[in-house]
């Protein structure tokens, strides 16, 4: 490779407003919302249009330079940090929205385009873009294909991949692929669903149409405190088990709750150990019944009190608290860092107790604020990065914290995606046989492994290391 | 469980089974119960049978999740969700009292509510397979959520067994309704365009749809109290209308020697002139018997939708990146011993869409 040779054919192929390749103009796009990892690239394309991301694909093949795509940077996996000798491609500046359907109910979109704008833009036509991630003001249609995106709202109505009914791709040889379509069915290998979650390693994406949701009728938010986060986890599960699939069922603990109230003055009790957030949405008579339904079984399970939101304003905080929740332990901490495990709804009660005896050999401190309908944790590490060893501590709890998701039957990320963060786990999450078969779709789909190389996938020399050094450790 | 499903895990023997054929360089043909063979959908000369690898291997109802062997009977599946107040989340056919969860999520085909609901693709969570390299390989798992690497399970979904030889599914499931009622209108055919911005207005209720024989029938599911305030404006008669015959292709409709299903995006009309014709899904899928076929793909493909042909003549399939699917096809299976003659038959020709 050359990388004289591919800028050269760069400035020829892109107008030079796009084409950055002074350290200050690059220093902004050195690395994602998880700053612990960053580098600086050769050079950072703006892309305006599919032409443009065509140009770069085709370039860097020809030149066998290393492409990192990035959308809004919000990747909370380094799934967007640059690699040094390669090219960073940014698609968050083709962010058009295209076509509204009202009749399809779709909505056709550019990768750059922010989800919140989308909901926005769909709300005349009553309808909404359902998935909801807490960065939904900031973070790109584009990465949330990528990274399969979750959000409070995904219990009942699906992540991204369950929402997003066509895109297209340019491939690592600098072609442009159309997947899905329309109709509700599609001949062929489901190609959508592989491109969901695949991180930028299998293609760019320039373009989303995604499924809209018909606003709900009626949309009614009940709180519930606890005093023990074992009954607030199990409570989870009887809600389920009633037969009611909530809009949303979102958890915090005593140390979230204390945080967010500071923060923001919503509402939360001080004293209890957990509160779980729920929303019910839809035909306001199914809703009523089922209001009645998860108010019996949170008394039931031993909520302390439960209170029905009065009206919108009052839903409204009760959410922003929730929503802001990781800036606001941001104040309560010089430093904090945010996994993202996924485990069985009946374990939320085990893992959280076995988080808070982790976090104690450790010396740390963790506050939860998490999906507990879907078994989504996050667990937020408070620390002091000035401290001498922190950083080892924080990341072997974090191992900890992610091996234990593994073991109760549970996976690594939810939503969050593996980037570089978590390519250490996927040792632990699959064997050798299951990461050689993912090395081999990488493969097929991009033979000279260009796009966004270092992430996702670990090398099996790599994994082996990795299991190695962590039986050493027990 | 025992009570409603048999056990037997044969995973062993089944990894042999593919191993030794690799060895042998020999071509396999994968079959559950072969029920939808007469759909054109199971290989011939089938020599790998999934069927008596089953049981149900976890079902907590708390988690909505269960998992099962792929040579698991459906039939069986069903009732055992159903004592627990659960259904699958997807609408999935069940052509018979044989036929199996494997070869359900290998077809990866959806029943009428589909349309209102999700398909069977976005339920399938995880699952294990033998690869084409010999070894079992378990993608995904039980929980709702699981982004960590590529999503080799949904993959599985549609394949038609030529990925892999599929051990065991996870999938999504949904409680049962409280109370489900169908409702008849006498509606003629160039009147249904109307209709459809009706049913919009239904919705969240209304659980599927289907037009045959100038009659509209559409099927409303949810909590009593709901359905009892709103059915007395409804219109229309109460009808015991056989949703399971049509899920299952069964209805006497399907007996046809020429029959073909066109999928179209949604409110898309379609002149369709030969043949006699059932719609469901809203008028997004229409399932035409005695139709011609190359004249029905040329007008779906206009229209941006595709045709299927279960009986009768065949067309060549039409599938997005023709050459995405022969990598990943050798991804999966470098010697290509899996269903060979569906792969080309279904996935491998046709031009770029
Ligand atoms: C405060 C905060 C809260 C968050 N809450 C949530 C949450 O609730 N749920 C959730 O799921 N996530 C959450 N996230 C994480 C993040 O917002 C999501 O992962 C989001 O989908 C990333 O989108 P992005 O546009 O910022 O992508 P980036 O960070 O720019 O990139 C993410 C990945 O996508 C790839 N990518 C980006 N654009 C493209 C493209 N056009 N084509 C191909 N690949 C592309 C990149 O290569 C990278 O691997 C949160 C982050 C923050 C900072």
């Amino acid at each position: 490779m050359s990388a004289e040779a591919l800028l050269t054919e760069l400035r020829s192929r892109l107008p030079a407003e796009c084409l950055l390749t002074q350290r200050e103009q690059i220093a902004p796009f050195e690395c994602d919302a998880l700053p612990v990892y960053c580098s600086r690239p050769l050079a950072v394309v703006l892309a305006q249009s599919e032409a443009h991301v065509v140009a770069v694909a085709t370039a860097c093949h020809r030149h066998q330079v290393p492409l990192v795509t990035r959308g809004a940077g919000t990747g909370l996996s380094a799934g967007a940090k640059p690699i040094e000798a390669g090219v960073l491609l940014v698609t968050a500046a083709m962010n058009r929205i295209l076509e509204l359907d009202r009749d399809a109910m779709t909505a056709r979109v550019e990768p750059g385009a922010v989800n919140l704008q989308v909901s926005r833009a769909a709300a005349p036509l009553g309808l909404y873009y359902a998935p909801d991630p807490s960065s939904q003001i900031a973070c790109s249609i584009g990465g949330n294909v990528a990274e399969n995106a979750g959000g409070v709202h995904c219990l009942k109505y699906g992540v991204t991949v369950q929402n997003v009914v066509a895109l297209r791709v340019v491939t690592a040889e600098g072609q442009v692929v159309l997947l899905g379509s329309q109709c509700l069915s599609q001949p062929g290998y489901d190609l959508l669903a592989l491109l969901h979650g695949s991180e930028g390693c299998l293609g760019i994406i320039t373009e989303v149409t995604v499924k809209l949701t018909p606003l709900p009728e009626d949309t009614r938010t009940l709180m519930a405190d606890f005093s023990c986060v074992r009954a607030a986890s199990d409570a989870v599960s009887a809600i389920v088990r009633a037969g009611v699939i909530p809009a949303a069922l979102e958890m915090m603990d005593a140390l979230a709750i204390s945080a967010t109230e500071a923060f923001c003055h919503a509402g939360y009790a001080l004293d209890a150990a957990a509160i779980l957030i729920i929303d019910l949405d839809g035909d306001p008579r199914e809703v009523e019944a089922e209001l009645l339904l998860v108010e019996e079984v949170l008394g039931r399970s031993g909520a302390t009190r439960v209170q029905l939101a009065a009206d919108d304003v009052q839903r409204a905080l009760w959410w922003k608290g929730r929503k802001s929740a990781f800036p606001a332990i941001g104040r309560l901490s010089p430093d904090y860092y945010c996994i993202d495990g996924t485990v069985p709804r009946h374990r939320i009660g085990d893992v959280l107790e076995a988080i808070q005896s982790f976090a104690v050999n450790y010396d740390l401190r963790v506050a939860n604020v998490f999906h507990a309908g879907d078994g989504n944790l996050h667990p937020i590490i408070m620390f002091d990065g000035r401290e001498p060893d922190v950083l080892e501590r924080v990341e072997r709890l974090a191992a900890d914290i992610l091996e234990y998701c593994i073991a109760v039957g549970g996976s690594i990320t939810g939503e969050h995606g593996v980037g570089l963060e978590k390519i250490n786990q996927m040792a632990v999450q699959f064997s050798d046989a299951e990461i050689a078969q993912f090395m081999a779709i990488k493969e097929a789909l991009d033979p000279q492994r260009l796009l966004n190389p270092d992430k996702q996938i670990p090398e099996l020399a790599r994994c082996q290391e990795y299991r190695a050094l962590r039986r050493s450790h027990e | 469980m025992s009570e409603f499903c048999a056990e037997h895990d044969r995973s062993t023997r089944l990894q042999a089974q593919v191993q030794e054929a690799l060895a042998g360089a020999q071509p396999l043909g994968i079959v559950g119960s072969g029920s939808r063979a007469s759909l054109g959908l199971v290989p011939a000369g089938a020599s790998l049978s999934v069927a008596d690898h089953r049981g149900v291997i976890d079902y907590q109802p708390d988690e909505l999740v269960i998992r099962a062997r792929a040579g698991t009977r459906l039939i069986e599946l069903e009732h055992l969700l159903a004592s627990h107040g659960q259904r699958f989340a997807a609408d999935i056919p069940v052509p018979t009292a044989e036929s199996t969860l494997g070869g359900a999520i290998a077809c990866g085909w959806d029943g009428p509510a589909r349309s209102l609901g999700v398909s069977l693709r976005d339920t399938v969570l995880g699952c294990r397979l033998v690869n084409g390299r010999g070894e079992i390989v378990n993608f995904g798992g039980q929980v709702m959520k699981n982004v960590a690497g590529y999503d080799l399970s949904r993959l599985q979904a549609g394949a038609l067994g030529t990925l892999g030889v599929i051990l065991d599914v996870s999938l999504r499931l949904a409680p049962l309704p409280e109370k489900q009622v169908t409702r008849a209108f006498a509606v003629r055919r160039e009147e249904l365009e109307d209709w459809w911005p009706r049913c919009r207005e239904l919705r969240p209720l209304l659980s599927a749809s289907c037009w045959r024989d100038g009659q509209l029938y559409l099927r409303l599911s949810g909590r009593a109290g709901a359905l009892d305030q709103v059915l007395p404006s409804m219109g229309g008669d109460d009808i015991a209308f056989d949703w399971k015959a049509l899920r299952d292709l069964r209805s006497d409709f399907f007996g046809a020697t020429g029959l073909a299903c066109l999928f179209l995006p949604p409110r898309t009309p379609m002149a369709i002139q030969e043949g006699e014709t059932l719609l469901d899904w809203e008028g997004a899928r229409i399932w035409v018997r005695g139709g011609n076929h190359p004249e029905l793909q040329r007008a779906v493909q206009d229209a941006g939708g595709f045709l299927r042909v279960l009986r009768g003549e065949a067309v060549p399939p039409v599938v997005a990146a023709p050459d995405w699917h022969r990598r990943l096809k050798q991804a999966f299976d470098p010697r290509g011993i899996f269903n060979p003659a569906i792969f080309s038959d279904q996935f491998g020709g046709g031009g770029e869409h």
